[in-house]
């Protein structure tokens, strides 16, 4: 694998613009996998595998926030950023993790599934020592690199907030606190938002900048091998997925809680070591939906073709209140809470329906045109 | 979502009966909560017996609660908690119209007449506030002076001024969503600069509508012109917080943790699926609290076991010791007898449960006034039809209301009352959007596009006010006891006697004239009737009227100034029991026209402080000797 040599991609404000909107489309980008998972469940079973992906897709809605709020403050325009159609990625999409990037498509929830959302979190980790952007095979890829061919991406999701965290410093060296020269209205501040881990940050200088890339950064750290925890003390989210897999040898069905010691981290549970209650999870409880759905997958005319239909143009709605909220309208982020749970009522729909003509396949989500 | 470090100390009968705790707390509702939580983080070490199982504190057991109500047929306030036998709760469809001179004892609450009482309560962890609707008015000064100022009732012995500053910690502890300015222009007063923790719950559209049709209506009472005013109600419910709260600190509202990874406890949605259960856990309810006493680690929980006796030394009169009846399971009548030692005692049962216990130990107090002086709200509900949709169903179950008549001249003669605009449309009155959907498919033959758009037109019109109405202390309304009357365990089975006052009647007769004033402002169509032989019904000055208990049951064990006119001391010790606290509403000498929830937990917090005092003097004591 060829390198490109240069290491610092980041060297004006429109290039940090450019970074910030692609972190924006990569921590909304987990969203339709996360909850198309999460909705796959039947109603009723799995509670807790329900509530782990739940609280794990909440964050990274939190994730997107924060990349707002500093796209925000270094005077972004948030215009078509979010109501862009091609801001929801086609899937399966491929995240760039290092040395073997995935795929990550819209599937049902189930052992492999877990797997890719392992393998998402992962990808959070910047792992020193390796190159900043390298060319891919493909060209499916999010995190590409401004004004370079398509096969061009980020080594991996750690490795491209690394650089955006030396982009702005870099930038504050040579433009001082212009470079914060967004409307502070548009900060979404902590009031919206205190469901899950971690907590808004309203960005205004270099500092709030840096710490809120570190919270997104930090959610999905500790996948290594000495702590499950985060730098809140919270398990990160590459340990809560694998809560779902840990008696996979054993007892399959089982999950099982890791112990967190809040007063003394470090007498928390070890990795692959779960002290905590087991929990069921039952893989079966689950509507064998179609993976990747597309629009085109269902008969035209039919109810449920008009279900899918109906999902998609609100999950346009809600990425266009989402945009509204991110441009000066906070408030909005309410009623978009409501629509959100609107769009759950909706999946919950499609999922149960059988797709005409797929042996028995469901229907399921669609996200994109 | 992990489990931090194993915080529930369920303990069994075994770890009780080797144990002297320095408190012992009967019952794991919003009260005990808060007393252990407060005793508990000051060193004490605390043993809670509570009636009902502890399967609530984990996630998949609230969710089975959840799960419950979706598929129960009668979706009462109870609905959600599978019945127990050995510690049961009243139903309100359980009660049905009395015969008079007749008992009828054939639920768990045995209803003496002359009215039947439909209030409900829950025993389970966390109690009554699992399913209630978390609506956290103050008191008004007056509330306090009632025998002073109007002649009526009894007075507290503690002023508005006193419980202000713990108003503010149950504000805290609770979570509460208000608007301060709305609440002061009905004559609530607050500290200079306070703020509610959150902001206050957005008015429903259904509310907007109200207020534009009704504001500034002018209207005669008692020789006195009031002007309506539609305001909103400060609830216990996650909303915006407000950053301004505490001195610019904020607020963050408690996740509803529990022993599994419960980091659950969303925004409220705005469903109007509050009351008995919310889903998205948006509601306080007193498992928080319960929470960060367990956090402590000096909390013992014995679930499953109901207390059956409070012994007492019959030298200094001190209690001894509390017995309870430990069942393992609750399909079984079979119990294992057991004694819970300790140094100080508190009773926080609720009203009905403690008064019950009281007497069955044999308590009656000096004044004999255990178990009199039963308060509840009765209801009167008004129901229309507005003239357009108006989004009924959504919001909250309750988001505002026109407060003007809490306080005034005329509480000399009748009694006050406050009144809530529901966005869950008419259920409360008759069992819609049910009802709805049985009428239009059988009376009115529709179906499909048809039924759905009827639907539509009918619920999303519905306008339910319900007028909350203030009803004085009366020692003939009552909590009693009889031998005849035992539940499946033995225990003694509450007895209450309830009437409505010709004083509240009163107001039953202005409500109904003021409800017809407010629908044809509104342009709605009044479709309320009062049927006869409804078990709420009776009748005023030829008059037919029905109400509803308001799950508000206070003034069991009031509070006073010495042995002979009260049960209980300021600070809710009982005069003649030193180391006997007995907390909730019971200890209330009045309620208003608030809610009693949020009163109660000041009260709570308030009684800890001198609970804390009096452990401290004991040990001293102890070191003396």
């Amino acid at each position: 694998m060829t390198t490109i040599v240069q290491n610092e991609l980041i060297k004006s404000v429109e290039d940090l613009h450019y970074y910030l909107k692609q972190a924006m489309a990569v921590e909304h980008a987990t969203l339709p996998p996360y909850i198309t998972a999460l909705y796959s469940m039947k109603p009723g079973t799995n509670i807790e595998a329900f509530h782990i992906l739940r609280a794990v897709a909440v964050e990274e809605m939190l994730h997107l926030t924060l990349a707002a709020n500093v796209f925000n403050a270094v005077g972004g325009d948030m215009k078509s950023v979010l109501s862009n159609p091609n801001f929801i990625p086609q899937y399966p999409t491929v995240l760039p993790t290092g040395e073997t990037d995935f795929e990550v498509g819209l599937s049902k929830f189930s052992r492999e599934t877990v797997k890719t959302f392992l393998k998402i979190e992962r990808a959070n980790e910047a792992e020193r020592g390796q190159p900043l952007v390298t060319p891919r095979e493909h060209t499916n890829s999010l995190l590409k690199v401004h004004n370079q061919p398509p096969h061009f991406s980020f080594y991996s999701i750690g490795q491209f907030y690394a650089e955006i965290i030396r982009g702005l410093h870099a930038l504050h060296k040579e433009l001082g606190d212009d470079l914060f020269c967004g409307d502070p209205s548009k900060q979404v501040t902590p009031e919206y938002y205190y469901n899950g881990g971690g907590e808004i940050i309203p960005v205004t200088d270099l500092k709030s900048a840096v710490r809120a890339l570190r919270e997104i950064q930090e959610q999905g750290e500790g996948s290594g091998k000495e702590r499950i925890y985060d730098g809140d003390r919270e398990l990160s989210h590459y340990y809560r997925f694998q809560q779902l897999l840990i008696n996979e040898d054993g007892d399959e069905n089982c999950g099982q809680y890791y112990v967190i010691n809040k007063e003394e981290p470090e007498k928390s549970d070890k990795p692959g070591q779960p002290t905590g209650d087991k929990f069921k999870v039952d893989w079966d409880a689950v509507y064998p939906i179609k993976e990747n759905i597309k629009l085109s997958d269902f008969t035209p005319g039919s109810q449920v073709y008009e279900a899918a239909q109906k999902f998609q143009s609100d999950y346009a709605k809600f990425m266009k209140q989402l945009e509204s909220a991110f441009n000066g309208h906070p408030n909005v982020l309410i009623p978009a809470v409501g629509a959100m749970c609107g769009l759950k009522y909706q999946a919950e729909r499609l999922v149960k329906n059988p797709l005409q003509g797929s042996d028995g396949v469901h229907a399921a989500p669609v996200y994109r045109v | 979502m992990s489990q931090n470090k194993q915080n529930m100390q369920l303990v069994d009968l075994q770890t009780v009966a080797d144990n002297t705790y320095d408190v012992v707390i009967v019952g794991a509702g919003i009260s005990g909560s808060i007393v252990a939580k407060e005793l508990s983080e000051q060193g004490n070490r605390v043993l809670i017996l509570e009636a009902g199982s502890h399967k609530d504190l984990t996630l998949a057991g609230f969710q089975s609660y959840v799960n419950n109500f979706y598929t129960a047929v009668e979706k009462d306030n109870n609905a959600p908690f599978p019945r127990n036998d050995n510690a049961p709760s009243p139903r309100s469809p359980d009660v049905s119209k009395l015969v008079p001179g007749k008992v009828d004892d054939r639920n768990y609450l045995v209803q003496q007449g002359p009215l039947a009482l439909d209030s409900s309560y829950t025993r389970v962890m966390g109690g009554t506030t699992v399913h209630w609707e978390a609506k956290t008015p103050r008191m008004l000064p007056e509330d306090f002076k009632m025998r002073e100022k109007h002649g009526q009732g009894l007075d507290w012995p503690i002023e508005y001024k006193e419980i202000m500053p713990y108003y503010r910690i149950a504000e805290n502890e609770l979570g509460v969503s208000g608007s301060v300015e709305d609440q002061k222009a009905i004559g609530v007063p607050f500290k200079e600069g306070y703020v509610y923790p959150m902001h206050n719950m957005p008015p429903s559209y259904l509310d907007k509508t109200v207020a534009k049709k009704l504001d500034d209506t002018e209207v005669e009472l008692n020789g006195d012109r009031y002007k309506i005013e539609v305001k909103t109600f400060p609830q216990a419910r996650n909303g915006v917080p407000n950053p301004e709260y505490n001195k610019g600190k904020g607020f963050i509202p408690d996740k509803l943790a529990s022993v599994h990874p419960v980091e659950y406890g969303e925004r409220c949605q705005g469903n109007a699926n509050c009351t008995p259960i919310c889903p998205v856990q948006a509601k306080y309810d007193a498992r928080k609290t319960l929470n960060k006493a367990l956090k402590t680690q000096r909390v013992h929980i014995l679930s499953q076991a109901v207390a059956s006796k409070i012994e007492i030394d019959p030298e200094n009169g001190r209690v001894t010791a509390v017995e309870f009846k430990h069942y393992e399971d609750k399909d079984s009548p079979k119990y294992t007898a057991g004694v819970a030692k300790g140094r100080l005692f508190v009773i926080a049962a609720n009203a009905v449960e403690n008064a019950r216990l009281l007497l069955a130990s044999g308590i009656n107090s000096t004044s004999g006034l255990v178990g009199k002086n039963l308060m509840d709200h009765p209801y009167m509900l008004a129901w229309g039809l507005m003239p357009e949709v108006t989004g009924t169903m959504r919001g909250p179950i309750c988001t505002s209301g026109i407060s003007t008549f809490r306080q005034g001249k005329f509480r000399d003669r009748q009694a006050a009352f406050a009144i809530d605009i529901h966005n869950d449309g008419w259920g409360w009155a008759t069992g819609s959007p049910y009802s709805e959907v049985l009428e239009i498919v059988n009376n009115k033959n529709k179906y499909g596009q048809e039924l759905r758009q009827e639907l539509i037109s009918r619920i999303s019109r519905q306008l339910l006010l319900a007028f909350m109405i203030d009803l004085p202390p009366d020692e003939s309304n009552q909590i009693s006891i009889d031998p005849r009357h035992t539940d499946r365990l033995g225990n003694y089975r509450p007895i209450v006697s309830f009437n409505v006052p010709d004083y509240c009647r009163q107001t039953f007769a202005y409500a109904r004239h003021f409800s017809r004033l407010i629908f044809q402002r509104a342009g709605a169509e009044d479709c309320t009737n009062y049927d006869p032989s409804d078990y709420g019904y009776f009748t005023y000055k030829g008059e037919g009227y029905v109400f509803r208990g308001g799950n508000h049951y206070a003034g069991t064990h009031v509070m006073g100034t010495t042995k002979h006119n009260s049960v209980v001391d300021r600070y809710q010790r009982s005069w003649d029991h030193q180391n006997l606290y007995l907390v909730g509403a019971g200890s209330m000498p009045s309620i208003g026209t608030s809610n009693t929830t949020l009163t109660l937990a000041a009260l709570c917090f308030m009684s800890t402080k001198e609970m804390i005092k009096d452990l401290k003097s004991q040990q001293l004591r102890h070191a003396l000797i």
